[in-house]
């Protein structure tokens, strides 16, 4: 049996993801990997034999997030008692091995970034169920887009953090796979027959260049010290306060708890929220603390870019572009931060 | 530089010098790619940063409601907009007049003769009958060529999935709602969803469950489709913005074809047009309850 030793590269025949999912279904594990769904629409979805592996894609539509953090998600079901009383049922926490083949590895990143929040005052039960059920397997990346920024913000095309395993696939449809923790060494150990260790001398591809966009060390100097500019005003005019950007970023974790409920039985349910909602700070007494879309669109450049790096030493964005690419209204957090970079420079 | 983009410059510096207006509001380069995106010009010499071209998609009229751009005008010489309209776009102008959001002398129009935008060109400038942007201010452009567009050509998303049989249909609908994921998108680039509070966020009592299950987003996007009944454009703003891909514009068309049957009434063509949903007249007969 080949193991999977820290340093080892392993590699993979062409057919070894549809074969990897075959065999860790049988052993019991939910796989997720990408499928396509429309035209250009990549999912991490299960693998059937009607909706077959997408090769080719830049990323997939919704982030990786959304498997540990969905977008809603039961907390708690409660109703009338046989006798008088409230009835409460916690839903079981998520259980049952998982495995899932070929996120990027920006999306990867921001796993790791999430775990911070949600393992932080307090440990979020389901999320961090779902994280120790599941082992990573990033796709590296390939052919990033003219939006992608990872290098800007430390990650890389062949990023390694948040994965247990990092595959390079090949012009063949084979790969060459690099376990990263524990957990992806054992997965590869359970893949024998399908995976075994490459021969002495086999070399990882270079990563694709992602061109450099704005440099991060100059923006915290600049936020730090201007929470009240007119420039937020300037730069936030097309921003019409959707959550578009939010939703679709691997990294944005902010979340609304509602109940919804008939006349005797209810589900409190959490559910994805977004600072760029006016509703988002409206108080009861009808009071906003952020009472323009300037004073929303800042929260969300600061917390990604101030806030949690004050609180936790990293950065909350992994550059994987989907804000850019999904903004309608051409509100690019690439310009902001630009600009901000330029601010930082002292260039006027 | 093409004319219509010298035309556009020209107009909007000399109506930012003449203090006609404090704002233009228009299409700029994004980001140094080929695709456009809103601009916000207060100066003539920034005018230089305006232009037409076909990726501009935005209906900036949007932007006539949106607070922030309403007080960034008001700063400067004038309190009125200029906006940047196509023919399309325009008609939201009309509704946002006719239901009495906006007065004619808050807005200085702007209208560009436009041949169809996208490429391929969207399916909405196919049928469109709005090249001409009629009532503006200023018109810039070369004159496009009108095809006579046929009330068939005018909803064509609406047969394919009208002749789907039910269980198929309710299938198709369970797939394509089941994916929206709540981010309010369509509503916020709408320039008819300017109610300062949407039913959505209304908590007591709760109308609309707000969490992204077929149930919540069923109701949602009904909801929505039926507010927008007999006021929609058809500018595909919602649609085109909707990072899951819903296919909104076929809900939008359904209940626009319905009023166009109903009550021969398609929506923005003018800004003195009477509603049908809006307008009281005593011999109504009421035939036409949805």
């Amino acid at each position: 049996m080949a193991t999977a030793a820290a340093n080892t590269l392993f590699q993979a025949p062409a057919g070894w993801v549809s074969a990897t999912a075959a065999k860790l279904r049988a052993a019991g594990l939910e796989v997720l990997a990408p499928v396509k769904r429309q035209s250009d629409v990549v999912d991490l979805a299960p693998l059937a034999a009607n909706n077959g592996l997408a090769t080719k894609y830049l990323n997939t539509l919704l982030p990786l997030k959304r498997l540990f953090f969905p977008e809603t998600e039961v907390l708690l079901h409660y109703g009338q008692g046989e006798s008088k009383g409230v009835a409460l049922n916690v839903p079981a926490a998520p259980e049952g091995e998982r495995a899932i083949l070929g996120c990027r590895p920006c999306d990867a990143a921001a796993l790791a970034a999430l775990d911070l929040v949600f393992k932080w005052d307090y440990d979020d039960v389901r999320y961090a169920r779902h994280r120790e059920r599941t082992t990573v397997v990033a796709f590296a990346c390939t052919q990033p887009n003219a939006a992608c920024f990872c290098t800007s913000v430390g990650g890389s095309p062949h990023g390694e953090a948040g994965s247990d395993a990092l595959a390079f696939l090949t012009a063949d449809g084979g790969a060459l796979i690099k376990p990263l923790t524990e957990k992806g060494a054992k997965l590869i150990e359970r893949l024998d027959g399908i995976v075994q260790p490459a021969p002495d001398g086999a070399a990882l591809p270079a990563p694709p260049a992602v061109a450099p966009k704005f440099d991060v060390e100059r923006v915290k100097p600049w936020l730090d010290a201007h929470f009240e500019d007119p420039f937020w005003t300037e730069a936030t005019l097309a921003c019409l306060g959707c959550g578009a950007c939010s939703y679709l970023c691997p990294t944005c974790h902010c979340f609304d708890i509602v109940d919804e409920a008939t006349w005797n039985r209810g589900e409190r349910r959490r559910n994805w929220d977004c600072c760029s909602f006016s509703l988002f700070t409206l108080h009861a007494s009808g009071h906003n603390p952020r009472p323009t879309q300037a004073a929303r669109y800042r929260q969300r450049v600061m917390h990604k870019f101030k806030y949690f790096p004050d609180r936790f030493g990293r950065l909350a964005c992994v550059g994987c572009g989907r804000c850019v690419r999904t903004c309608g209204a051409g509100q690019s957090l690439l310009n902001v931060l630009g600009a901000i970079e330029a601010k930082g420079s002292g260039i006027p | 530089m093409d004319a219509t983009t010298g035309a556009l410059r020209q107009a909007a510096a000399q109506l930012l010098s003449e203090g006609r207006v404090g704002l233009v509001v228009g299409y700029g380069r994004f980001n140094g790619t080929a695709s456009a995106a809103p601009a916000f010009v207060r100066r003539p010499e920034d005018a230089e940063r305006l232009l037409f071209d076909a990726f501009c998609f935005s209906n900036l009229a949007v932007y006539l409601t949106k607070k922030e751009v309403r007080e960034l005008a008001r700063a400067g010489k004038s309190p009125a907009i200029g906006l940047v309209v196509k023919g399309c776009d325009l008609r939201a102008v009309n509704v946002l007049l006719r239901e009495h959001v906006l007065k004619r002398d808050e807005v200085v129009l702007i209208g560009v003769r436009c041949p169809g935008v996208g490429n391929p060109p969207l399916s909405k400038c196919a049928a469109c009958d709005a090249h001409e942007p009629e009532g503006c201010d200023v018109v810039v452009g070369e004159a496009v060529a009108q095809s006579p567009a046929d009330k068939a050509d005018r909803y064509p998303l609406v047969a394919p999935i009208e002749e789907m049989p039910i269980e198929k249909r309710w299938a198709y609908w369970e797939e394509q709602l089941g994916k929206c994921i709540r981010c309010y998108a369509c509503r916020q680039a709408c320039p008819l969803c300017y109610c300062r509070r949407c039913v959505v966020e209304k908590s007591v009592p709760q109308w609309v469950e707000p969490s992204a299950h077929l149930r919540g987003n069923l109701a949602w996007n009904a909801a929505r489709a039926f507010h927008l009944t007999g006021r929609c454009v058809g500018c595909g703003e919602c649609e085109r913005v909707c990072p899951m891909h819903l296919p909104l514009s076929a809900l939008n068309q359904k209940m626009a074809k319905l009023v166009e049957d109903e009550y021969a009434f398609r929506s923005g063509r003018s800004a003195e047009e009477k509603a049908p949903f809006s307008t009281f007249a005593p011999n109504d007969p009421e035939e036409g309850i949805l």
